[in-house]
């Protein structure tokens, strides 16, 4: 079997299991949407009208939808010794951190497909400068946090406080993903300059540094 | 029968350590209040950058002390180097609180701001963050061996973190002075003063480390009696 092949079949597992569940994404989302309205009621109209309000808000509610899913994604693993069988079979390890990823990223993707519409209307905040900008920055700023988020999963998830923990370790190591980002989004929509390659090149070294280092990494955390 | 007298030796050698850090560290400050000339742009409050440097140099030090143990760890599953690095992050952690107290004061007395969202000060806060949360996680993860390998991922990739949070933080608005020249006197200040801070922070490592072994070693002691008495 092929590595795509196995890679195929491992994430499309974690997203049947969703499909049929569908305890995860309904989570995030509800959470999202919640970050998003405690945000708009507490910032009130005036700040609103002056408003950056909607990034900040979009990257909380990805920050912590991002922590529940990948305490989701791996928990299923643990439910009847599952992460065993799963490390018995002829399967890379490499492997189940990619799919890991891949679901997370597509969990993570779907959230943002539903709530940055939603945050962009009530927040007041007009994307119509960079579009494209906006979902490029946000795009690769949630592949190096999900490779992140993945890696400290599979250790975190058989512990005592998981969601907690992971949220403790995770958020403080994705810093420069949320420093390099908001300052692109400060850039593109408050001064109106176009996406700088500087910028980009950061976001692009994060992804690629902590997407190496997890892959690494993982086949020596990943335990039943 | 050797241990007795080699913990002898071993308790005179750190008391004579500390006193030698510590009548250092007392030379040098003499040295920066009385000797060394005042800045004239910053004035008297430029003199606390002789305990800001060495001890940013020094949490960049331990947190580097850090990663080796924990790849240390995730290769040969030894407890040493997990105490290893619990101590260098505690020292890491240590240093980047004077580094973040020093220069809030310095920024105090420049900008008229205790915070500003500078790059530097960014980067001196998500350091201490990094490591704060390091000595946070420790006693959140149950169990001897997950703990340490659940605490040598998180040493490994905070250390590669803290190159990708100095560029990031360099995309930050910056209001902190050019690069600040020194006399003669003040370099020779400055190198001074590395010297007690170096001699804390490896005191400090190195003291946490003998420590956390010799209660691993009375645990083990314990469970072996306990065992022979069952």
């Amino acid at each position: 079997m092929t590595l795509l092949k196995q890679l195929w079949l491992l994430t499309a597992k974690d997203l049947r299991i969703e499909a049929r569940t569908r305890q995860t994404l309904g989570l995030i989302v509800v959470l999202g949407l919640l970050i998003v309205v405690v945000l708009g009621l507490g910032l009130g109209p005036e700040q609103l009208n002056q408003s950056l309000a909607a990034p900040a808000a979009l990257w909380v509610a990805y920050l912590f939808g991002g922590v529940l899913c990948f305490e989701k994604t791996m928990a299923v693993e643990r439910h009847d010794a599952a992460l065993a069988g799963l490390l018995m079979a002829p399967v890379d390890r490499g492997v189940i951190y990619l799919a890991k990823l891949l679901s997370n990223l597509i969990l993570m993707f779907a959230l943002a497909a539903i709530v940055t519409p939603i945050a962009v209307t009530m927040l007041s905040f007009d994307l119509s400068p960079a579009p494209g900008g906006f979902a490029a920055v946000m795009a690769l700023a949630m592949i190096g946090y999900a490779a992140l988020g993945t890696l400290f999963s599979a250790p975190v998830s058989a512990t005592r406080l998981k969601g907690g923990l992971l949220a403790v370790i995770v958020l403080p190591i994705a810093l420069p993903l949320v420093i390099v980002s908001t300052q692109l989004l400060l850039a593109m929509f408050r001064d109106q300059v176009p996406l700088t390659g500087t910028g980009l090149a950061i976001l692009l070294a994060c992804d690629a540094i902590y997407l190496v280092v997890s892959w690494l990494l993982f086949e020596l955390v990943l335990e039943p | 029968m050797t241990t007795q007298p080699r913990h002898a030796g071993l308790a005179i050698f750190a008391t004579l350590y500390w006193l030698l850090t510590a009548l250092l560290a007392a030379a040098v400050t003499v040295m920066t209040l009385y000797w060394t000339p005042v800045e004239q742009s910053m004035g008297p409050v430029q003199k606390i950058f002789y305990l800001h440097l060495p001890s940013a140099i020094n949490t960049l030090l331990a947190a580097f002390i850090v990663f080796v143990a924990s790849i240390g760890y995730l290769l040969q599953r030894k407890s040493a180097w997990d105490d290893l690095a619990a101590a260098a992050a505690r020292s890491a952690a240590v240093f980047g609180a004077i580094v973040l107290i020093t220069g809030m004061i310095w920024g105090k007395a420049a900008w008229g701001q205790w915070w500003t969202w500078s790059p530097r000060l960014t980067f001196s806060l998500v350091l201490w963050l990094l490591y704060v949360v390091y000595l946070i996680i420790r006693p959140s993860v149950e169990g001897e061996h997950r703990r340490a390998l659940v605490c040598a991922v998180y040493g490994i990739v905070a250390f590669l973190d803290v190159p990708l949070v100095w560029l990031s933080a360099r995309l930050m608005p910056d209001i902190h002075p050019g690069s600040i020249q020194l006399e003669p006197e003040m370099k020779l200040t400055l190198l001074a003063a590395f010297v007690p801070v170096t001699l804390a922070a490896l005191g400090l490592t190195v003291t946490g480390w003998r420590l956390a072994a010799s209660r691993r070693r009375k645990l083990a002691d314990h469970a072996e009696l306990e065992a022979q008495t069952a």
